[in-house]
C-alpha cells in the first residue's frame, strides 16, 4: 500500500519550502498517482444527491453502483444479459407475474450487519413510498406506494418475492433491477437510524452511504469531491484499490493538462479535440461506451408552425446534416443513429438512412405554403455537443429559408420549457437510460398516450412534443405484454417502422457515447453502457 | 459613541441588509429557473414534481414564503441548500475559508507589488519606471483573469511543473488533512502533514498570484494617482526646502496622506475577491464560495443564493466598519 506518511514540520523546513516555492522552484514533487488509488476528473453537475430513491441520472448510479450491491447486474459487454450479483438465482412464475430471488446468505452490510432479502425489499417499497423521480419506471410497471407492501415480499430470509400489479414484460422488470439505482439494497436499520420527521432517512442518504458495495463513502462535498474507500470484508473479495477519489472538474483544457503531468488516472467530460490530443499519448487510452440514450432534434406539434406533418418531415428528416455532424460536433459525444430504440438489441434496426436533402426539404415547405421560410427559435443547452449540434442546425434551415435563432440555456431552462411545451425547436438528449429494453426508449421518447394539455405527462418526450400516434402507442403496449419473444421482437420493429413512416415530433440523431480517457496503467476499468461502473475489479500496474 | 448613533448605525445595517434580502427574493423568483427540476430531474412524472412543489413551499404566496424564510433567518436557519443537500450555513463555512485562502494571498501580492510600484511610478512621473507600470496596469486590467489563468497552468503547472495544478491539494492528498480552521494550509501545518501542506501551497501560489496580479494592476494605477496628487502640494515643495531626504518626502509625508484613500480601496478590492473570483476559481478548480454562489444561482437554490448573499452583505459591513475603525488610527482628523 503506497501512504503518505505525515511528518511533523521543522521550522527550517517550513522556511526552505516557502522560500524554493517563492523563488520560483520547484518543490519535492510527491509520486502524482499512488498505486492504490484511483484518482478522477470530471463533471459532478448532476450528483445532487445519494440517496438511491432521489438521485437521478448516469452519474449518480456510477457511484451508487461502487457503494452498494444491486439484486442482479447487466453484462456490460452484453447490457441484454443479466448475471447473479446479490441474487443468486432467480425465476418468473404465474405467466410472468411472480419474480422470485434468492439472495446470497454470506453478505454484510458496511455496518456489519448481514444483508436480508427484508432489506431489499424495504429498499424498493421506499422508492414508491418517497415518491421522487426514481418511483416513476416502478409507476409504470403498476407499483404504487398503497399497495408495494403486498406487493414486494420476502416470504423468507434470503428470499424475495415480486408481484407485478399489472401484465408487463418480467425481463423489463428484471433489467430495471439490474441497471436502475432505485434497485440498490440498502441497510434498513442504519437508514432509519438517521430518520428525521418521517423522511425515511431521505435527510441523511442525501450525502450519506449505507450499504454493501465493495467501497464505502469516505467524503462527498458536492460539486467539489467525492472519495470512496475500500470496504474490508467485501462478499466478493476486497476491492484492490484502496481510495478512489473523484473530483468536479468542468473545464477540458484543465482534465488535459491534469492528464498529461500524470495527476489523473481516468477523466470524463473532455472536448473533442482535447481526446484527439490526448490520444496520441502512449500512455494514454481513450474509452468510449454507447449509452441507451440518444441526442435529438423535436419540434413543438403544437405549435403552429409544426402541426403540419411537411413541415416536421422537412426539418426532422431533410434538414438535419447528420453525416456532418458525425464527423465534427459529434466526435466523442455519439455515433450517428436515427432510430429511438438503441442499437446492439434483437429488436434494433439499422438506421434508414436520412440524410441532408434540402431541396426535398424546399419541396415539403412549399407545399405547406412555406416557400419563404420562417422564423423559428432553437432552445438548446449551453454546452458541447447540444451548441454545435444547434449551430449546424441553424446553418441547415436556413439553407430552406428557416430563420433560426439559437437561445442557449441551462438544462434546468431548456427541459423546463419542454415540460411545459413551450417551445418551438429543442435540441436535446434521452432515452431510455440504464434499461436495454426497446420499451424503454420507446416509452421516453415516442410514447404518449394522452395528448391533452391537462394530461400533463411530462415525463414522456411524445407528450412534451405534443404529438400522439394511437397506431404507435398500440404497437406499444402490446409489445410490453407480448411474451413470445420472436412475436415482440417484431412488434418493436413495426413500432420503429410506424416512427419511420409517420413523422413524429422528435428525431434521434446519435447514440450517446461516454467517451473517458484513461492512463494505461490502470487496468481493468470497464466502462458500463448503463452508466453502472463498477471499480472493484480495478488496479495499477508499472511506476505511478 | 454614544447609544443613539450606535443604535442607529446597528438600524442601517439590518435595513440595508433586509432590502438585500428582499431584492435577491425578489430575482431569485422572477428567474426562469425552477428548483423543482433541479432535484427531480427533467424526467420525473407529475405526481412526483407536484409533490417536490409542495414539500419546497413553493406554492404558497410569495409573502408567506418570504416570510418563513425570514422566521427561519430569526432563529439562525439559513435553509437547507438544494446544491449540496446540507444546511446552508454548514456549506458556507466550508467554502468561504477557501475563498478567504486564496483572497487574503492575492490582496496581499496585489498590496506589496501594486503599492510600491504605483509610488514608484508618481516618483519616476513619465520616465521608464512609469511607463512600466502603465503597462503592467494595462496587461493586469485588460487581460482576462481566466486566460491568465489557463496561460498560469500551461507554463508553471503542465511545462515546469512548479505549480500544484487544480484544486486546493493534491488529488491523492484529499481527505487526509482534517478540518480545523478551513485553511487548508493552516490545517495541514496542525496536523503536522508535511507533504500536505507542501501540496496546498503549491497549489495556492498560481491562482493567488493570478488574482494578485490582477489587484496589483489596480493598486499600482491608483496609488500613482494619489501619490501625483500629494506629490504636487504645496507642503511637499516646503518638505523639499527643508532639505529632507527624498524618502523622508515621499514615504513620511506624501504617502502617509494617502494611506486613508489606499485603505478604503485595498478594503473594496479585498471585498471583491471575498466575494468571489468565480472565473480563477472555475479554472483552478477551486472550491470557494464564488464557484458556490454561481452553482446554487444556476439551479435556482434560493437557500444558498440567500444566504451567500447575506453572507456578502454582512462582509461588506464588516470591511467598512473595519476601515471606519482605521481611519481614525490613520488620521487624527476622523478620530476628533
Amino acid at each position: 500500500m503506497t501512504t503518505f506518511h505525515s511528518a511533523p514540520l521543522r521550522r527550517r523546513q517550513w522556511l526552505c519550502a516557502t522560500g524554493a516555492v517563492l523563488c520560483g522552484g520547484p518543490l519535492h514533487a510527491m509520486p502524482a498517482s499512488p498505486a492504490d488509488q484511483l484518482l478522477m476528473g470530471m463533471s459532478m453537475n448532476n450528483l445532487l444527491s445519494l440517496d438511491p430513491a432521489a438521485a437521478t441520472g448516469l452519474d449518480a448510479l456510477a457511484v451508487g453502483c461502487n457503494l452498494y450491491d444491486s439484486l442482479l447486474e447487466a453484462d456490460p459487454h452484453d447490457v441484454a444479459r443479466l448475471v447473479p450479483a446479490l441474487a443468486r438465482a432467480w425465476d418468473v412464475r404465474q405467466g410472468g407475474r411472480r419474480l422470485v430471488l434468492q439472495l446470497r446468505p454470506d453478505v454484510r452490510f458496511a455496518s456489519g450487519g448481514p444483508l436480508l432479502a427484508e432489506h431489499a425489499a424495504w429498499s424498493m417499497q421506499r422508492v414508491l413510498k418517497l415518491n421522487l423521480a426514481p418511483a416513476s419506471v416502478w409507476k409504470s410497471y403498476g407499483f404504487t406506494a398503497a399497495r408495494v407492501q403486498a406487493d414486494i415480499q420476502a416470504p423468507e430470509p434470503f428470499t424475495l418475492q415480486v408481484d407485478l400489479p399489472q401484465p408487463t414484460d418480467p425481463g423489463l422488470v428484471l433489467l430495471t433491477m439490474a441497471t436502475s439505482m432505485s434497485a440498490l439494497v440498502l441497510d434498513r436499520d442504519a437508514v432509519l437510524a438517521h430518520e428525521t420527521q418521517g423522511d425515511q432517512g431521505a435527510a441523511w442518504l442525501t450525502t450519506h452511504a449505507a450499504g454493501s458495495g465493495a467501497f464505502a463513502l469516505q467524503t462527498w462535498r458536492p460539486k467539489e469531491l467525492l472519495i470512496l474507500r475500500r470496504q474490508p470484508g467485501h462478499w466478493r473479495g476486497e476491492a484492490r484499490l484502496q481510495r478512489v477519489v473523484m473530483r468536479h472538474m468542468t473545464e477540458s483544457q484543465t482534465l488535459r493538462l491534469m492528464l498529461s503531468r500524470g495527476d489523473l488516472d481516468v477523466a470524463g467530460g473532455l472536448s473533442a479535440p482535447d481526446v484527439q490530443a490526448l490520444s496520441r499519448q502512449p500512455d494514454l487510452a481513450v474509452e468510449s461506451v454507447r449509452r441507451g440514450n440518444i441526442y435529438y432534434v423535436a419540434v413543438n406539434a403544437r405549435h403552429p408552425r409544426f402541426a403540419d406533418e411537411r413541415v416536421r418531415r422537412a426539418v426532422l428528416r431533410h434538414l438535419i446534416d447528420f453525416d456532418g455532424m458525425a464527423g465534427s460536433v459529434l466526435m466523442a459525444f455519439g455515433q450517428t443513429h436515427q432510430r429511438p430504440v438503441p442499437a446492439g438489441l434483437p429488436a434494433s434496426l439499422p438506421s434508414p438512412g436520412y440524410r441532408l436533402d434540402v431541396a426535398q426539404a424546399r419541396r415539403l415547405l412549399t407545399e405547406a405554403g412555406l416557400a419563404d421560410g420562417f422564423d423559428t427559435t432553437i432552445r438548446v443547452m449551453a454546452e458541447a455537443p447540444f451548441t454545435g449540434i444547434a449551430t449546424s442546425l441553424q446553418a441547415t434551415l436556413a439553407q430552406a429559408g428557416i430563420r433560426a435563432r439559437i437561445q442557449p440555456g441551462t438544462g434546468n431552462q431548456v427541459y423546463g420549457a419542454m415540460r411545459e411545451r413551450n417551445f418551438e425547436i429543442v435540441v436535446g438528449r434521452g432515452g431510455g437510460g440504464a434499461e436495454a429494453h426497446p420499451h424503454s426508449s420507446l416509452r421516453a421518447l415516442v410514447y404518449n398516450p394522452d395528448n391533452r394539455d391537462s394530461a400533463r405527462l411530462t415525463n414522456f418526450q411524445g407528450w412534451r412534443t405534443g404529438h400522439a400516434d394511437p397506431t404507435l402507442n398500440a404497437l406499444i403496449d402490446q409489445a410490453l405484454v407480448e411474451s413470445d419473444a420472436a412475436r415482440q421482437v417484431a412488434l418493436y420493429r413495426q413500432a420503429q417502422q410506424r416512427v419511420h413512416e409517420a413523422v413524429g415530433g422528435l428525431q434521434p440523431i446519435a447514440a450517446v457515447t461516454d467517451t473517458h480517457v484513461v492512463r494505461r496503467a490502470v487496468q481493468g476499468y470497464v466502462g458500463h453502457p448503463s452508466g453502472a461502473t463498477r471499480l472493484r475489479d480495478v488496479f495499477k500496474v508499472g511506476p505511478a | 459613541m454614544s447609544a443613539r448613533p450606535l443604535l442607529r448605525g446597528v438600524a442601517g445595517i439590518a435595513t440595508s441588509l433586509l432590502g438585500l434580502l428582499v431584492l435577491t427574493f425578489l430575482i431569485g423568483r422572477v428567474m426562469p429557473l425552477d428548483p423543482v427540476l433541479a432535484i427531480v430531474g427533467p424526467d420525473a412524472d407529475r405526481s412526483t414534481y407536484e409533490q417536490v412543489h409542495r414539500q419546497l413551499g413553493l406554492d404558497q404566496p410569495l409573502a408567506v414564503q418570504f416570510g418563513r424564510y425570514l422566521l427561519s433567518l430569526a432563529h439562525g436557519d439559513l435553509g437547507q441548500a438544494l446544491l449540496t443537500g446540507n444546511p446552508v450555513a454548514r456549506d458556507l463555512v466550508r467554502v468561504l475559508p477557501a475563498t478567504a485562502e486564496l483572497a487574503t494571498l492575492a490582496m496581499l501580492i496585489g498590496v506589496l507589488l501594486g503599492v510600491p510600484l504605483g509610488v514608484l511610478a508618481a516618483t519616476h512621473h513619465g520616465r521608464w519606471p512609469d511607463h512600466l507600470a502603465r503597462v503592467l496596469g494595462l496587461l493586469g486590467h485588460s487581460t482576462p483573469v481566466f486566460w491568465f489563468g489557463m496561460m498560469g497552468l500551461l507554463v508553471f503547472y503542465a511545462w515546469l511543473g512548479w505549480a500544484g495544478g487544480i484544486g486546493r491539494i493534491g488529488l491523492a492528498f484529499e481527505g487526509n488533512v482534517p478540518t480545523v480552521t478551513g485553511l487548508l494550509l493552516l490545517d495541514a501545518a496542525l496536523a503536522g502533514d508535511a507533504p500536505a501542506w507542501r501540496s496546498a501551497l503549491r497549489h495556492l501560489l498560481l491562482p493567488a498570484a493570478v488574482l494578485g496580479l490582477h489587484s496589483m494592476a489596480y493598486l499600482s494605477r491608483m496609488t500613482r494617482a494619489f501619490m501625483l496628487a500629494q506629490l504636487s502640494q504645496e507642503y511637499i515643495t516646503t518638505a523639499r526646502v527643508k532639505g529632507l531626504t527624498e524618502r523622508q518626502v515621499v514615504w513620511g509625508h506624501a504617502f502617509r496622506n494617502i494611506r486613508v484613500q489606499l485603505l478604503t480601496i485595498v478594503a473594496l478590492a479585498y471585498g471583491g475577491l471575498l466575494e468571489g473570483a468565480v472565473l480563477t476559481e472555475t479554472v483552478f478548480g477551486w472550491p470557494g464560495f464564488g464557484s458556490y454562489l454561481t452553482g446554487s444561482l444556476l439551479l435556482g437554490d434560493m437557500n444558498a443564493v440567500m444566504g451567500s448573499v447575506l453572507v456578502i452583505g454582512v462582509l461588506f459591513v464588516s470591511l467598512n466598519l473595519l476601515t471606519d475603525a482605521l481611519y481614525r488610527v490613520f488620521d487624527p482628523r476622523a478620530a476628533a
